[in-house]
C-alpha cells in the first residue's frame, strides 16, 4: 500500500479536526471555558443541515454560512443567556454548565429528528479524484479547503479588525481592556459566537462525511478536547498542528496497526504534556493571540 | 444482524484538569439520567401503587385475591399486576438500538394485556435508562431487583451491557432473557439463567454466509479474502468465525484487521484492503464503521465480487442513505428476523407497530428481537403457572419456543441452537437468501456483486 496514501488520507482527516477544533481552542482562549457542548454544536448543525437538505434538495455547501450564522447567534445567546451568570464561579462549574447544555441539546435532538442516523448525501459525496495514484474524495477536500478559508477568516479578524483587536486584549488583561472602554462581556459572547460558528461550518461538513445522530456528540467531543490539549489550549496553531498529528497518525496506524491507532495519538499527548504541560504552542500562542 | 451496537464510551483523554471535570461532569450526568430522579420516582411509584414479593407472601388476603384470580397460579409474581423489570439503553451511545428494543417491549405489553395478560394479570413495564453505561446498567438491575422488587427480568441491549447485566441476573437467581447478547464472552462463565433470544449466538452468525459460498460453483468461489472487524464483542466472532471456516475451504486471507470500538473513520484500511484485491471483504461492523468502508471502497474505485457486514447493513434505509442508493446492492449480512417472515404472530407484531409508531413504518430488527424476548419469557412464565425463575429456567433449557423469529431452544448455559438467516440487498429491498426453507425470493443471489454506482 501507497504509505503517500495514508498520509493524504491524515492530512485531509487532520484539516477536519483542525476546523472543528479551532472553535474550542478560540472559546477557551479568550473565556477560559472548555466548551464540552461543541460536539452537540456540531450535531446540531449537522442535522439541520440534514433536515433542509432533504427537504429543499439545496446544495449542502450553500448552507455553510447560513448554519455558521445561525450557530454564531445560538452560541452568543448560549453565553448572554447562560454562560455570563455562572462564569464567576469558575471553569469548573463553566464545564458542567455547558455539560448540561450538550446533555439538553441531544435531547431536544432525540426528540426532534428521532434516534437515527441521518447522511447528507449530495452527488459528489462518494467522488473522488485522483493526483497522480493519490485518491483524494471530494468531501474531505472540500472539507479541507473550507477549513483553511475558515481559520484563516478567523485570523485576520483576530488581528486587522478593531473587534478582534478587542477580543485579543480582553483575552490578554480584562481588567486593563475594561480600563480602554472594551466591554468583557461582549468581547466573551463574540468569542463564543465564532467558536460556535465553527461548529456551524463543520457541521454541515460532517454531514456530508459521516451519519450523524444525536450521541454521534461523544464521538467528537473527546477528539476535539484532545486535540486542544495536545496543541496547547487556547491556542489556534497550536490547535491546528495537533489535528494535522492526529490525523496523520491516526490514518498511518489505522493502516499498519489498526487496534493501536488510539494509542499513538494519546500516547503523544501523555509524552508531550510531560515535557511541555502548555501542549505543542499553548504559551507561545496565547501570547501571539494576545499580543 | 443489529445484535450489538458497540459503541462504547470514547471519552478523550486530556489533561488532567480537563479530565477531571470531565468525568466529574460525566459522573453527574449519569448520576442524573440514570440513577436519579427517574429511578427515585420510579422507586417511589412502586412503592405506592404495589407491594415487594416479601410483602405480597406474608399477606394472605392478596395471596387468596391473587390465586382466585389466576386459577392458583402466579403466586411468586405479586399482586395483580405483574412488574417485569428492563434496563436499556435509552440515552448515549447505544440509544438508537435501545429505543428500539422498548418499541419491541411495549408492542408485546400491548398485544399481551389486549390478550388477557400474563396468567391472567395484566403487565408493566418497569424500564430504567441505563445511559449506554456498563456501570449504570448493574445500577438498574440491583434496583429493579432490591427497591422495585420485580417478579421478571428481561434484558438490555448489546453484549457490553448485557454481560454485566447477566452476572447480577445470575447472583440473584433470576432469568434474563436478553434480545441482543450472543457475544460468547457471556457463556464463557455458564450461565444458568441468561437466554439469548435470537437463533444462535455470534460465531454461527457466519454459518450462513459460509455455506453460501460453499455451495457456489468453482469459478465463482472467491479465491482471496480480506477479514476486517471493529474489537467488539459481537462483531469480531462473527469476522474470525468467517475467517477459519473460509480460510479451511482453501479461501485464502490476503489482509486481516480489527480496528479499536469507536472507529468510524475507514478510508486507510479501505485502502490497505484495496492494495490486496480481494475478491471477498468481510468486515465486523457496527454502522458508522460498515458506511465508512463501503464508501471509502467507492472512492477508491475497488469493487469485490463479495461483501459481507455484519450489523451496518440491517439498518434498512438509514445503510442506503448512508453508502449511497445502488451501493447497497449485493451486500450479505446475516439477520434474524423479516418482515415478510411467516412465522406465528409476525404480522401481528408488525401491525401493532405500526399502529404504535407510524403507518408503513417498518420496525427494526432491534424491535423485534424485544418482543421475542419477552414473548420467549411470556411462554415459559406461562408454562411453569408462576414467576418461579429457577422453574423457568429449567423450563427453558428443557423446552422449545415458538417465537416470530422462527423455533427457539436452548442449550444448558442459554446458548440458542438454531441458524440466522442470510439476508442479501438486492435492487433497494431486503431478501433472504438462506436457509431455503425461509428465503424470500427463492433462494435467488446477486453474484458477483455489482459494481459501486
Amino acid at each position: 500500500m501507497d504509505l503517500l496514501q495514508v498520509i493524504a488520507f491524515g492530512v485531509l482527516l487532520g484539516g477536519v479536526y483542525a476546523l472543528l477544533a479551532s472553535g474550542v481552542t478560540l472559546i477557551f482562549g479568550v473565556l477560559d471555558v472548555v466548551n464540552v457542548a461543541q460536539g452537540s454544536f456540531l450535531v446540531f448543525s449537522a442535522l439541520f443541515t440534514w433536515q433542509i437538505w432533504s427537504l429543499l434538495g439545496l446544495e449542502p455547501l450553500l448552507l455553510v454560512p447560513v448554519m455558521g450564522l445561525l450557530m454564531f447567534v445560538i452560541g452568543w445567546a448560549i453565553y448572554r443567556g447562560l454562560l455570563v451568570r455562572v462564569a464567576p464561579q469558575g471553569p469548573g462549574m463553566t464545564v458542567l454548565l455547558m455539560f448540561g447544555v450538550a446533555i439538553a441539546m441531544e435531547g431536544v435532538l432525540n426528540i426532534v429528528f428521532g434516534n437515527e442516523f441521518k447522511s447528507v448525501t449530495p452527488p459528489y459525496f462518494t467522488s473522488s479524484f485522483k493526483i497522480g495514484e493519490i485518491v483524494i474524495p471530494y468531501p474531505q477536500m472540500i472539507s479541507g479547503v473550507l477549513a483553511v478559508v475558515v481559520l484563516g477568516g478567523i485570523y485576520v479578524y483576530l488581528r486587522k479588525s478593531w473587534a478582534g483587536r478587542a477580543l485579543r486584549a480582553s483575552a490578554q488583561n480584562k481588567d486593563g481592556a475594561a480600563l480602554v472602554g472594551i466591554s468583557a462581556t461582549k468581547a466573551s459572547s463574540l468569542a463564543f459566537g465564532i467558536g460556535a460558528m465553527t461548529a456551524g461550518v463543520g457541521g454541515v461538513l460532517l454531514a456530508i462525511m459521516y451519519p450523524v445522530y444525536p450521541a454521534t456528540q461523544y464521538d467528537w467531543i473527546a477528539r476535539l478536547l484532545g486535540i486542544i490539549v495536545l496543541g496547547g489550549m487556547g491556542s489556534i496553531p497550536g490547535a491546528i498542528i495537533a489535528s494535522m498529528l492526529l490525523g496523520i497518525s491516526e490514518s498511518i496506524a489505522s493502516a499498519y496497526v489498526p487496534q493501536w491507532a488510539p494509542v499513538f495519538f494519546y500516547g503523544a499527548i501523555l509524552v508531550i504534556l510531560l515535557f511541555r504541560p502548555h501542549g505543542l504552542l499553548g504559551e507561545k500562542t496565547r501570547e501571539d493571540v494576545a499580543a | 444482524m443489529s445484535n450489538s451496537r458497540i459503541r462504547k464510551g470514547r471519552r478523550g483523554r486530556v489533561s488532567a484538569a480537563v479530565a477531571s471535570l470531565a468525568v466529574a461532569g460525566l459522573v453527574l450526568t449519569a448520576c442524573s439520567s440514570g440513577d436519579g430522579d427517574d429511578t427515585a420516582s420510579d422507586s417511589q411509584d412502586s412503592t405506592e401503587s404495589s407491594e415487594t414479593q416479601e410483602e405480597a407472601a406474608d399477606d394472605s388476603a392478596a395471596e387468596e385475591s391473587t390465586t382466585e384470580e389466576s386459577g392458583g397460579m402466579g403466586d411468586m409474581c405479586g399482586d395483580d399486576t405483574i412488574r417485569i423489570g428492563i434496563s436499556l439503553p435509552l440515552t448515549g451511545d447505544f440509544s438508537q438500538p435501545g429505543q428500539e428494543a422498548q418499541r419491541g417491549y411495549d408492542v408485546w405489553a400491548e398485544l399481551t394485556n389486549n390478550a388477557g395478560g400474563l396468567l391472567g394479570r395484566p403487565v408493566e413495564l418497569v424500564v430504567l435508562d441505563d445511559a449506554s453505561s456498563q456501570e449504570q446498567v448493574v445500577t438498574d438491575y440491583n434496583n429493579l431487583i432490591s427497591q422495585e422488587k420485580v417478579p421478571l427480568l428481561l434484558g438490555t441491549f448489546s453484549s457490553l451491557l448485557n454481560f454485566p447485566a447477566s452476572t447480577v441476573a445470575e447472583n440473584n437467581e433470576m432469568v434474563l432473557i436478553a434480545p441482543a447478547g450472543g457475544s460468547p464472552k457471556i457463556f464463557e462463565p455458564e450461565p444458568k439463567f441468561y437466554f439469548f433470544a435470537q437463533q444462535a449466538t455470534a460465531p454461527d452468525q457466519a454459518n450462513p454466509f459460509v455455506n453460501m459460498i460453499a455451495s457456489l460453483p468453482d469459478d465463482q468461489k472467491p479465491k482471496t479474502a480480506a477479514y476486517v472487524s471493529m474489537d467488539d464483542p459481537f462483531a469480531l466472532p462473527v469476522i474470525e468465525s468467517m475467517q477459519e471456516q473460509l480460510e479451511a475451504a482453501g479461501v485464502e486471507t490476503v489482509y486481516t484487521g480489527i480496528y479499536p470500538e469507536g472507529t468510524t473513520n475507514l478510508q486507510p484500511q479501505a485502502a490497505a484492503i484495496a492494495a490486496q484485491e480481494p475478491d471477498l471483504i468481510a468486515q465486523g461492523s457496527v454502522f458508522e464503521d460498515g458506511i465508512s468502508l463501503a464508501k471509502s471502497m467507492v472512492q477508491i474505485g475497488y469493487s469485490p465480487d463479495f461483501m459481507f457486514q455484519t450489523t451496518a447493513p440491517s439498518f434498512g434505509a438509514q445503510y442506503v442513505e448512508g453508502v449511497g442508493e445502488g451501493n447497497e446492492n449485493g451486500v450479505f449480512f446475516a439477520v434474524s428476523w423479516s418482515e415478510k417472515a411467516p412465522t406465528e404472530g409476525n404480522a401481528e407484531f408488525v401491525a401493532e407497530y405500526q399502529a404504535q409508531n407510524g403507518e408503513g413504518l417498518v420496525p427494526s430488527e432491534d424491535s423485534a428481537n424485544a418482543y421475542v424476548a419477552a414473548e420467549v419469557l411470556q411462554t415459559a412464565v406461562e408454562a411453569v403457572g408462576d414467576c418461579d425463575n429457577p422453574a423457568i429456567a429449567d423450563w427453558l433449557r428443557a423446552n422449545s419456543v415458538d417465537t416470530i423469529l422462527g423455533e427457539l431452544s436452548w442449550d444448558d448455559i442459554g446458548r440458542p441452537q438454531g441458524d440466522f438467516l442470510l439476508a442479501q440487498w438486492q435492487n433497494g429491498t431486503v431478501e433472504i437468501v438462506a436457509p431455503e426453507v425461509a428465503t424470500t425470493n427463492g433462494g435467488e443471489l446477486i453474484v458477483p456483486k455489482p459494481g459501486w454506482q
